[in-house]
């Protein structure tokens, strides 16, 4: 231990911090509303998808609390009201929620801090989708003054077209919107990760975070046009009773299913490809190691981002769509199961001879692997043309897409807010309390979905008010679960809100990280590098090394110098 | 008028099967008063079958569950694989205390692993597949000499039809031949399922589709104007969300053998016919009443259509029953394909007008719903032409004229002093 250097620009024995930092930049309302910086904008998204990860998790407490009992449980709960809970569930949690939360939230924080640069390509875009975002959840609120909608988030027709709910236009209008939100975020940062590198980022010296954000937002650029095509249709249909879709005019219901899942498979990668970024991260950091396998992880990025356009049929092997049809779409289908695996044994390698801090984000990542893993296999019973026959429509595929989308991407996320929160906010949660939260969150998340697998195979089918009542007893453990995960999850809010006023501050690298956010202070300047920063090898953790002084990690420059960036 | 009836009544219920419910029938006070006596039970079905599945009750259940299974067990070993790895890692590399033990021998990479976790799983879903394909070439491929029963799907019920003209709520199939469904819906999408016997194919407005399956177990069998739940029969459940009342679009399939089936399906055609005259509203139409009940209560209840009986409350309070709302056209029309606006019932019914009659009003309600609605209520309703012959259409009436005599639950009670 020689010549310590910290490349943090925030001298750690001044008394008093400087005070530029991206959230004391500027001051006033305004300079929220207005502002250009993909961290404030990263932040308002937080913020946002957060919110709405609340409303939607009180749809969901309710439909399991209805659901204890067969028939009526709530008081003025009837099947109505029902079907309109499950529906905003699905429609908040897929389109407010899941889709914007990792390139929305953490990707526009993190993602040009990680690269170099100074903020995304196009700025101004960057605030206009977030608007975008705005408008698209205002009206989704507006459809409940219209009455609501009972569609289910899938929107099939010619249920959608003919239903009486007067909510359907305004929350399909707002999904549209929505689409070009989630549009203009994708190619915001595909230029920026091909324009923005700094000198010596090169393609593979990216974090893998930066792939899987590049892999999505292709999907993004490419899939969801045909969803607000889709919509635009519905939305035609409805209001000019032109017929497109529904059968009484001469439309085909079957052809809307083909259109709305070309997007909404993709939209399944949407959400979990950035996911499975952060877990490269989050386990390659914390276990203070070398990412095992860093090309075939990259790569399988984008084949799964390739192949998620050409498995849209497997949502509908009982629709009567041709045989054919199916047989092509499930032999197609288990090829994504490949690219899937090889992530995880490679995270799996990562872990050996690691140096892993068993800490929140940690917990995290590996809570991800054993519930990407469940999610992934039980993919395998549903992919199979007649296992699928038996299981679709029912709990069990409620229970797989929850272990994906839920335990899987919103997980990651939370993993991820977890690994990057002392960056945003520099400030340092209470490590113990997080692992509290975990653990609830982790246990909830099981007991709920678990018990979902066994409700399925033996035949409830989703999107059911009343049930027969030999089900009763896995709802009601179900049920339980989803309290318990509740609990976790308003136990979680509270510890990073009550870390703003009085966590610990954060040093500039808190886990031991090589990759460039941590090379700037928490929480990062405005413009997040003085100076252009120097790319070394982002997995290269033999140059970083505790400091007393710093209470965290630093990089050892002299290291760097003699150690290799090659993979 | 030829032998419509037996060819033509669609609608549901009905099964007379024994002595004894012939007897039923010819005194419907002496039913009324049995059933009163006897409390309804209700009979729980066990889940059944194994952890996973419910029992299997086709023939090709077998190939699915095997199919099931193999996955399963490959999960298994996958996910307890995976799960003790990752335990045993974490425990195992853990780091003590802040400094970090940075292993610079550690491999990055490795290629004939990352070829091996890459092709094993290949072969295995390969196999997987395979599996799945065969299977599922024998669930689409229904046998030529199939037993061919018609369904219609409608929110929020089932209809079967069978060779004979018999009509069913529940679907009633042989044991030992293969049964082909033709289905078709007549609003929105539905989707049939059979859990027992792992099939399952959605009824698609504007096409036909094919489900196939054979049973060998007879189960029993159970009448349709069933008071209480019973655990006896298959359960048969809509999986494709179509509205309010989804999860009660379920029935149960019964396996009768072939003799039985025979019998059933024989009495089942012609029981309209052999209800006497004088007794056709107090028997056919509380058999007839069940396809109704999903929308129409019978005590006031608001459902999804206008109830029969009298309303005691909301929008249409004070106005008396069905019948009384249509002699006297009270109700106020709100919608439907001859609404001129703000018109009342009475402005379309009478000598001269639109339905002379309020008998007509009611067989056009039944025949073309959307043409006039009671204000309150949307299009909702599907139409049952060619579903109900004139002679059930008769008996609806009458029920409707005499909705006093019939209890909440539709069974007939008789003349009740006030």
């Amino acid at each position: 231990m020689t010549t310590l250097e910290a490349t943090s620009p925030n001298a750690s024995n001044a008394p008093d911090p400087p005070v530029d930092n991206y959230l004391t930049y500027t001051r006033g309302v305004l300079s929220w509303v207005f502002t250009l910086d993909h961290k404030r904008i990263g932040l308002m998204y937080l913020v946002a998808v957060l919110g709405s990860f609340l409303v939607g998790g009180i749809f969901a407490l309710l439909v399991r609390t209805e659901l204890l009992t067969p028939g009526a449980t709530i008081p003025g709960v009837d099947a109505d009201v029902y079907n309109q809970f499950f529906t905003l569930h699905g429609a908040i949690m897929v389109f407010l929620v899941i889709i914007p939360s990792i390139p929305g939230a953490l990707g526009n924080f993190v993602l040009p801090i990680m690269l170099g640069a100074k903020d995304v390509a196009f700025p101004r875009l960057n605030l206009g989708s977030f608007y975008l975002w705005i408008i698209g959840a205002i009206l989704a609120v507006l459809s409940l003054v219209y009455g609501g909608f009972d569609t289910g988030w899938t929107f099939y027709t010619p249920y959608s077209t003919t239903t009486s709910t007067g909510g359907v236009i305004p929350v399909v209008t707002g999904v549209f919107i929505l689409g070009f939100s989630s549009i203009f975020t994708g190619l915001n940062f595909v230029v920026t990760i091909h324009k923005l590198r700094p000198p010596g980022m090169t393609w593979f010296r990216m974090p893998l975070l930066l792939w899987a954000l590049y892999a999505t937002a292709l999907i993004q650029v490419l899939a969801t046009p045909v969803l607000g095509i889709t919509l635009l249709m519905l939305i035609v249909e409805r209001v000019f009773q032109i017929g497109l879709f529904d059968p009484a005019m001469g439309g085909d219901p079957v052809l809307f299913q083909h259109f709305f899942w070309f997007y909404s498979h993709p939209a399944v990668y949407i959400m979990i490809l950035p996911a499975m970024g952060i877990i490269s991260e989050i386990i390659s950091v914390h276990a203070h190691r070398h990412i095992f396998g860093y090309r075939f992880i990259a790569f399988s990025s984008v084949a799964i981002a390739i192949f998620s356009f050409l498995v849209w049929g497997h949502h509908m092997f009982t629709s009567g769509q041709s045989p054919l049809m199916n047989v092509v779409f499930s032999l197609i289908t288990f090829s994504v199961a490949i690219p899937s695996a090889i992530k995880v044994f490679n995270w799996m390698a990562t872990l050996y001879r690691g140096s892993i801090s068993i800490n929140t984000p940690m917990l995290y990542g590996l809570g991800f692997i054993f519930l990407f893993t469940i999610g992934g296999l039980t993919g395998l019973h549903l992919g199979t043309l007649n296992t699928d026959i038996h299981l679709h429509d029912t709990y069990f595929v409620v229970a797989h897409f929850h272990y994906v989308m839920m335990g899987s991407a919103l997980i990651a996320m939370i993993g991820g807010l977890h690994h990057w929160w002392p960056k945003m906010v520099g400030k340092m949660y209470d490590e113990k309390w997080g692992i509290i939260g975990f653990t609830l969150v982790f246990i909830g998340f099981n007991v709920t979905f678990f018990t979902q697998f066994m409700l399925g195979s033996h035949g409830m089918p989703r999107r059911y008010y009343n049930y027969e009542p030999e089900f009763q007893i896995y709802h009601v453990i179900s049920t339980i679960g989803s309290y318990i995960m509740a609990a976790g999850f308003f136990w979680t809010l509270f510890y990073l809100v009550q870390s703003l006023f009085s966590g610990a501050k954060a040093p500039a690298n808190p886990w031991g990280g090589r990759s460039l956010e941590w090379q700037c202070t928490s929480p990062p300047p405005h413009d997040n590098f003085k100076t252009t920063p120097s790319v070394g090898d982002c997995y290269d953790f033999s140059v970083v090394e505790w400091d007393e002084e710093e209470g965290g990690y630093v990089i050892n420059r002299s290291k760097v110098e003699e150690s290799s960036p090659d993979h | 008028m030829i032998d419509l009836t037996s060819t033509v009544v669609d609608i549901l219920s009905a099964t007379v099967v024994t002595v004894q419910d012939m007897a039923d029938v010819a005194a419907p006070a002496a039913q009324e008063a049995t059933s009163a006596a006897a409390a309804p039970k209700e009979e729980v079905r066990e889940l059944g079958g194994d952890f996973w599945m419910p029992p299997a009750a086709s023939t090709l259940a077998p190939a699915t569950d095997f199919a099931f299974q193999v996955i399963t067990w490959l999960s298994y070993v996958f996910f307890f694989g995976i799960t003790i790895a990752l335990v045993y890692l974490t425990v195992k590399f853990r780091q003590k205390g802040t400094d970090v033990n940075y292993d610079a021998g550690a491999p990055v990479h490795s290629t004939p692993l990352e070829v091996g976790w890459t092709v094993i799983p290949l072969l295995l879903v390969i196999a997987i597949f395979f599996m799945g394909f065969k299977g599922f070439l024998d669930l689409s491929t229904p046998p030529k000499d199939a037993y061919e029963i018609n369904v219609t799907a409608a929110q929020w019920s089932w209809s079967f039809k069978y060779p004979n003209g018999a009509t069913s709520n529940d679907l009633v199939v042989p044991a030992g031949q293969p049964v082909k469904l033709v289905m078709r819906s007549s609003d929105v999408l539905h989707s049939l399922y059979i859990p027992d016997f792992r099939v399952k194919k959605d009824v698609v407005p504007g096409r036909y589709s094919y489900l196939w399956f054979q049973a060998d177990e007879p189960t029993g069998f159970v009448p349709e104007d069933r008071s209480a739940r019973t655990a006896i029969g298959h359960h048969l459940f809509c999986t494709e969300y179509c509205g309010k009342d989804h999860s009660n679009m379920n029935r149960k399939v019964f396996v009768l053998d072939e003799t039985e089936f025979k019998e059933w399906e024989t009495t089942q055609a012609r029981w309209l016919d052999e209800v006497p005259d004088e007794d056709l509203y107090m028997v056919a139409g509380p058999k007839l009443f069940l396809r109704c009940s999903n929308c129409h209560s019978i005590d006031g209840t608001a459902g999804t259509g206008p109830s029969w009986g009298d309303q005691t409350s909301g929008s249409l309070a004070g106005l008396g029953t069905l019948w009384e709302r249509v002699t006297e056209g009270t109700s106020p029309i709100d919608g439907g394909t001859r609404d001129n606006g703000g018109k009342k019932l009475a402005d379309y019914i009478g000598p001269g007008k639109l339905y002379e009659t309020p008998e007509d009003y009611i067989r056009e309600s039944i025949y073309n719903p959307g043409a006039l609605l009671i204000s309150g209520y949307g299009p909702n309703m599907p139409h049952f032409r060619g579903q109900l012959s004139d002679r059930a259409v008769d008996a609806i009436i009458g029920m409707i004229k005499n909705i006093d005599q019939f209890d909440p639950k539709g069974r007939y009670v008789g003349d009740v002093p006030n």
